[in-house]
């Protein structure tokens, strides 16, 4: 597989150790993966290079996942429509229902399985061979 | 190297020795020691180019330039290695967190601490184990934390690169998995996991130093109690407890037994390891 053909993920969430979990989810099925610490620093990346997905957390410093997302929907096509996935330890519908009006594609609860990560990734992205 | 007159230490001498560095690090150094604690002395009095050993007693009672400091780090045993004792991994992931989590949210945080954590193996240890098979770890906020009185194998904690008997225990595709292979047979250990452990220098019998890192879930103190004395050990001890949360646990070495060194604690058995316990209340 080329480099050109893969598909890029944005991991944008704070704790090293769950950016690690994810890109060793994500690696082994043929995505890049780049990183980010918080809000800020992914909209940042988003607006420099192309993406295919983003995936988001919720609780972060700097900028959180929600105030993220209403920021990126608000920018031009093509960056603003790039699919988000957001990912959080709250399971309330008052948290998933926040995330969907600010623009997520899809929300999942943590703890998340990295097969399970994976899988979505490919259903936004399109199966990486 | 060696002076090629080495200075003679008396008895006398290296008792004074051996109770400056009691006082300061709990360390105990009796006559049985004597070679190997003579060796160290003898390569410090070189370095500091003194001329005797009381020349180089005064020098390190001084506190110039960190003398002790640099005593400190020629004595401390530093070789260990990915993923030692691993059935107190294993019990750290099926029983440990399981009971700690019991009572939080997810999204929490939870805090583990590893002391003395030498040049990083423990704490970077904890953090692989716990992405492989802890099914939560994404779902708290997980911060670990490695302290040592060494701040040289601090300083090579941080930059996190290892030889090969320091991953003999990791299979190859844990090691492709979260190292990068430098061209010296040696290998690195990813920037996220460098990040995600915090490394501090910490005298484990200061309260002082030992305090101000807060209060752990569980906290890793594997085989460094049996190099002090009664008095040091329960000091220790009792810092230990204060660095509990109430229900927090506590793994020792597999030869050590914190039964003999405090009553503070309650010993828990798991079928992969006995662990101690901070009582939730106290008792009356």
């Amino acid at each position: 597989m080329s480099e050109m053909s893969r598909k890029r993920i944005l991991v944008i969430d704070d704790a090293a150790l769950v950016r690690t979990y994810y890109r060793a989810a994500l690696e082994p099925r043929g995505f890049i993966v780049e990183e980010a610490l918080n809000g800020v620093e992914g909209l940042e990346k988003l607006l420099l290079e192309p993406f295919d997905l983003a995936i988001v957390d919720v609780n972060m410093p700097q900028m959180d996942g929600i105030t993220f997302l209403q920021t990126l929907r608000a920018k031009e096509l093509p960056v603003s429509g790039i699919p988000v996935l957001v990912t959080s330890s709250e399971a309330g519908t008052q948290d998933l229902t926040a995330a969907r009006r600010a623009g997520a594609n899809y929300y999942l609860v943590k703890p998340i399985r990295q097969e399970t990560l994976a899988d979505y990734a490919a259903m936004f992205c399109g199966e990486p061979r | 190297m060696m002076p090629d007159a080495a200075p003679e230490i008396t008895e006398d001498e290296f008792r004074r020795l051996a109770d400056f560095l009691y006082r300061r690090t709990g360390m105990v150094f009796t006559e049985t020691k004597r070679y190997y604690v003579e060796r160290r002395i003898l390569e410090r009095i070189v370095a500091t180019s003194s001329p005797s050993f009381a020349a180089y007693f005064t020098h390190l009672r001084s506190g110039i330039r960190d003398e002790v400091e640099h005593l400190i780090n020629a004595f401390t045993v530093n070789e260990t290695y990915f993923y030692r004792e691993d059935h107190q991994l294993a019990c750290l992931s099926d029983d440990l967190l399981k009971e700690r989590v019991a009572a939080k949210r997810p999204g929490d945080s939870i805090r583990i601490w590893s002391i003395p954590c030498s040049t990083g193996e423990e704490p970077y240890s904890i953090a692989i184990w716990l992405l492989e098979n802890w099914k939560d770890v994404d779902a708290y906020d997980i911060e670990i934390v490695g302290s040592d009185i060494d701040t040289r194998v601090l300083d090579a904690a941080a930059e996190g690169i290892f030889g090969k008997r320091a991953l003999m225990r990791l299979s190859p595709e844990l090691i492709a998995r979260y190292f990068h292979e430098r061209d010296d047979e040696r290998w690195q250990i990813l920037d996220d996991l460098r990040q995600s452990v915090r490394f501090s220098r910490v005298n484990l019998i200061e309260t002082r130093e030992t305090r101000p890192q807060g209060r752990f879930d569980v906290i890793f103190c594997r085989n460094v109690l049996i190099y002090f004395d009664d008095e040091s050990r329960r000091i220790a001890a009792e810092n230990l407890y204060d660095n509990l949360l109430p229900g927090g646990f506590i793994c020792l070495g597999h030869t050590e037994s914190m039964s003999r060194i405090s009553p503070l604690f309650e010993v828990c058995r798991y079928s992969g390891a006995i662990v101690y316990r901070r009582p939730q209340e106290l008792r009356a």
